[in-house]
């Protein structure tokens, strides 16, 4: 169940149904990764993604890549609109990743990454102040996801509405305003 | 059912609307054939109001979409979730490429009025004479003085907002107040003035209402939505299902037949006049034939062309007004995807407010006299473009990733920049169409064949637009400019035409002067096949100028009881 369009829904309903720590928790449980089945990425690896996702875009004041569900949608978006070498590469570069994750941690196998180890290897590609090295796969997926987890978010629903500036209907064209007065120095969300 | 009309109007897009409401308005009784289903303004714009979350995916072409509209997806954009309803199954609708051809196109009322790109600009004695002055197929049949009042009439009416600015090559016009351009669209105009004697950048002409409303169903000002492909709930562009076909309903002399494929203009030898159509209708599969005193083919290039080929009688072996063979020939787009890009550091806290759907224009500075004569290439090309922000910058990309990237990404990145030529393609005899009578549709009507190319003088084109492009942005200072020249194929500019040409003579035309089929003088075609050249210029404001134009000609034929 979407979180968001339940809540829209609240209070728009026939009389505004309170909500009740009964209702709260019913939503909550939505939010679990538990409940979703990956589509593209094997279901042993979506964990792992998300946890990635989640350092890339971290839980602050807004909501993070997991509660955003970005890697859900990241799921969807590579099982619904890219082609079969782009399939074949996000799954070759991810494989190396992982590996070199496996091999600076010095574990046995995958399911012992913890975070520290993926920030670590993410650091490694994404904080160095150097474009990925031609043939470097595992830097190469670590600017890939990061670049997909960014779409994902910029495009999710609750930033493009509310974090964004959103203006649906703009009435007007201006070419050029100056920036803070216009949107606080945010980027447009359409 | 009533079968008998004064005039028959085969097609609902750009041209078909305006002959619509143009012999409506002139009192004739006018059956209007739309091969697809019916659109209503606004009520059947499923997708107006739509956001990008609003799609599982986003706003993007599909996996699933690419199964059943491959071709029409090769445009990168027309087949995105938000519009892919308004372009046909492909599936459905078969066609055959000797050599690639991409026909774009959408089955329903409206046709692709509904999803144009409304850039409106006139052409001009360059291009009326050029077929003429350089000996290249025929000469255009009318000139300038020909056509000017009726651009004006038509730009009147359908709303198009644009800058004068006193170029021969490039008309002035009757416009509504133009849109604004952006900082980085400002700085590369100044700069392209300081640094060129030969050339100039505007903002783009596009029939969008910028002030006032206009006639049709409640027209009014742009919002600045920039969701135009999806028909507009202001009706700020021009469509027909928002525009003409209203106004030619409002007279009372319109029927409007959707589910009708015209596939045979009848003919009676002894009158040497057309008497009507035969049409299947798709719902029940019936064949129906209506009758009138003169039609008008505005059912698309290929579509009109194709309808002409199939009406073949003792008198018209090799289809209807083919006596000079030249029927499916010629066959013209303009032809794009190179030009340049860059970007820039400054104007960092500069932005936009509202999201213009139209871009920056350079008119054409080629071959139009003294210097600007080039001797790899013939006639010209225009640039359009514009400046946006997105992305984010590399300072952003430094940080990494995390709670401080996850700020600043939400920023707009660095200015960039672009700038696309549009070129004329010339008109190849061998260029051309063909009916296969041996792969029929699900009608079991021919399906089309296309075996054509861009050849040298394109070719050598696109070098030289690639290179004024990464010039003109390194002359204005930007950096990391880059030239580009992609992939091409003619039907990707979705301005195909001239498969039914216009001329002097019936043995190396279709075409009279007044879009008459030289040999059935009551069947006009008003479409893009009628064009004897392609000119530059985005061609549909001159297709709505040239059927208003026979419009009036056919009714005052009518009235001297010559057709």
């Amino acid at each position: 169940m979407d979180r968001r369009k339940a809540l829209k829904n609240i209070g728009t309903g026939i009389g505004a149904i309170a909500v009740t720590p009964t209702v709260v928790g019913f939503f909550q449980s939505c939010q679990s990764a538990v409940s979703y089945t990956p589509v593209f990425v094997p279901q042993e690896d979506f964990g792992m993604l998300s946890s990635i996702m989640d350092l890339i875009i971290p839980s602050t004041d807004t909501p993070g890549a997991i509660e955003l569900k970005l890697p859900e949608f990241i799921d969807a978006y590579a099982d619904g609109v890219w082609n079969e070498d782009n399939k074949a590469s996000f799954k070759e570069g991810w494989a190396a990743f992982k590996s070199a994750a496996l091999e600076a941690s010095g574990k046995a196998n995958a399911g012992q990454l913890t975070a520290a180890d993926w920030d670590a290897e993410l650091a490694k590609h994404l904080k160095s102040g150097n474009p990925p090295a031609k043939g470097d796969l595992a830097a190469g997926f670590a600017n890939q996801l990061r670049s997909l987890t960014v779409n994902a978010y910029k495009t999710n629903e609750f930033i493009g509405e509310n974090v964004l500036a959103y203006a649906p209907v703009p009435g007007d064209y201006r070419g050029c305003v100056d920036l803070e007065e216009t949107t606080g120095g945010k980027s447009w969300s359409l | 059912m009533e079968t008998q009309f004064d005039a028959i109007v085969v097609g609902t897009g750009i041209s078909g609307g305006w002959a619509a409401k143009e012999l409506c308005e002139k009192g004739l009784k006018t059956l209007v054939l739309e091969r697809g289903r019916m659109i209503k303004h606004v009520e059947d714009y499923p997708t107006m109001n739509d956001d990008p979350w609003d799609y599982k995916t986003g706003d993007v072409i599909t996996n699933e979409t690419r199964k059943t509209q491959g071709k029409q997806s090769r445009t990168r954009y027309t087949t995105k979730e938000s519009s892919k309803h308004f372009f046909v199954n492909d599936l459905d609708h078969p066609y055959n490429e000797t050599n690639r051809f991409d026909w774009m196109r959408g089955y329903h009322v409206g046709g692709r009025s509904i999803t144009w790109g409304r850039q409106s600009y006139r052409l001009t004695d360059f291009d009326f004479e050029a077929n003429l002055k350089e000996g290249v197929a025929v000469d255009w049949p009318i000139r300038y003085k020909d056509i000017a009042p009726w651009y004006n009439y038509v730009e009147g009416y359908i709303g198009v907002s644009g800058q004068n600015v006193g170029l021969p090559q490039f008309p002035d016009g009757n416009y509504l107040k133009p849109m604004d351009m952006n900082c980085v669209e400002d700085h590369l105009q100044s700069s392209i003035s300081k640094a060129y004697k030969d050339r100039i950048l505007t903002i783009g002409r596009t029939a969008i209402i910028t002030e006032g409303t206009k006639p049709g169903l409640g027209r009014m000002s742009c919002q600045y939505r920039a969701r135009c492909m999806r028909g507009c709930p202001f009706g700020a562009y021009f469509s027909s299902v928002s525009s003409t076909l209203p106004a030619a309903e409002k007279t009372g002399n319109m029927t409007l037949r959707p589910n009708s494929i015209v596939h045979e203009v009848m003919y009676d030898a002894d009158k040497k006049r057309a008497t009507g159509v035969r049409v299947i209708d798709t719902e029940t599969k019936e064949v129906i034939e209506f009758k009138a005193k003169v039609i008008f083919l505005c059912a698309s290039t290929v579509a009109s062309t194709s309808i002409l080929m199939q009406s073949k009688s003792e008198a018209f072996p090799n289809g209807m007004g083919n006596a000079s063979d030249q029927l499916g020939r010629n066959i013209m787009d303009h032809h794009l995807g190179v030009g340049a890009s860059a970007s820039t550091d400054d104007f960092q806290d500069k932005y936009y407010f509202g999201r213009r759907n139209n871009g920056i224009y350079i008119p054409r500075f080629r071959n139009i006299g003294g210097d600007t004569n080039q001797k790899d290439f013939l006639r010209g090309y225009g640039y359009q473009g514009g400046g946006s922000r997105g992305g984010w910058t590399s300072k952003v990309a430094e940080m990494g990733y995390g709670a401080q990237f996850k700020e600043e990404v939400l920023k707009p990145g660095n200015w960039s920049i672009g700038l696309g030529g549009f070129g004329e393609v010339l008109p190849y005899e061998d260029n051309r169409m063909t009916l296969n009578y041996e792969k029929l549709d699900q009608w079991g009507l021919p399906t089309v064949t296309f075996d054509a190319t861009i050849k040298e003088n394109e070719r050598n084109m696109r070098k030289d637009m690639q290179q004024q492009a990464v010039e003109m942005l390194e002359n204005a200072g930007f950096k990391n400019v880059r030239g580009y020249d992609g992939d091409y194929a003619l039907g990707l500019g979705i301005h195909e035409m001239g498969t039914a040409r216009m001329g002097h003579d019936p043995k190396t035309s279709v075409l009279n002067k007044h879009n008459q089929v030289h040999e059935v003088p009551n069947v006009f075609v008003t479409d893009g096949s009628s064009m004897t050249s392609a000119g530059n210029v985005n061609p549909s404001l001159t297709y709505m100028a040239l059927t208003a134009r026979a419009a009036n000609h056919a009714v005052e034929e009518l009235k001297k009881m010559n057709l």
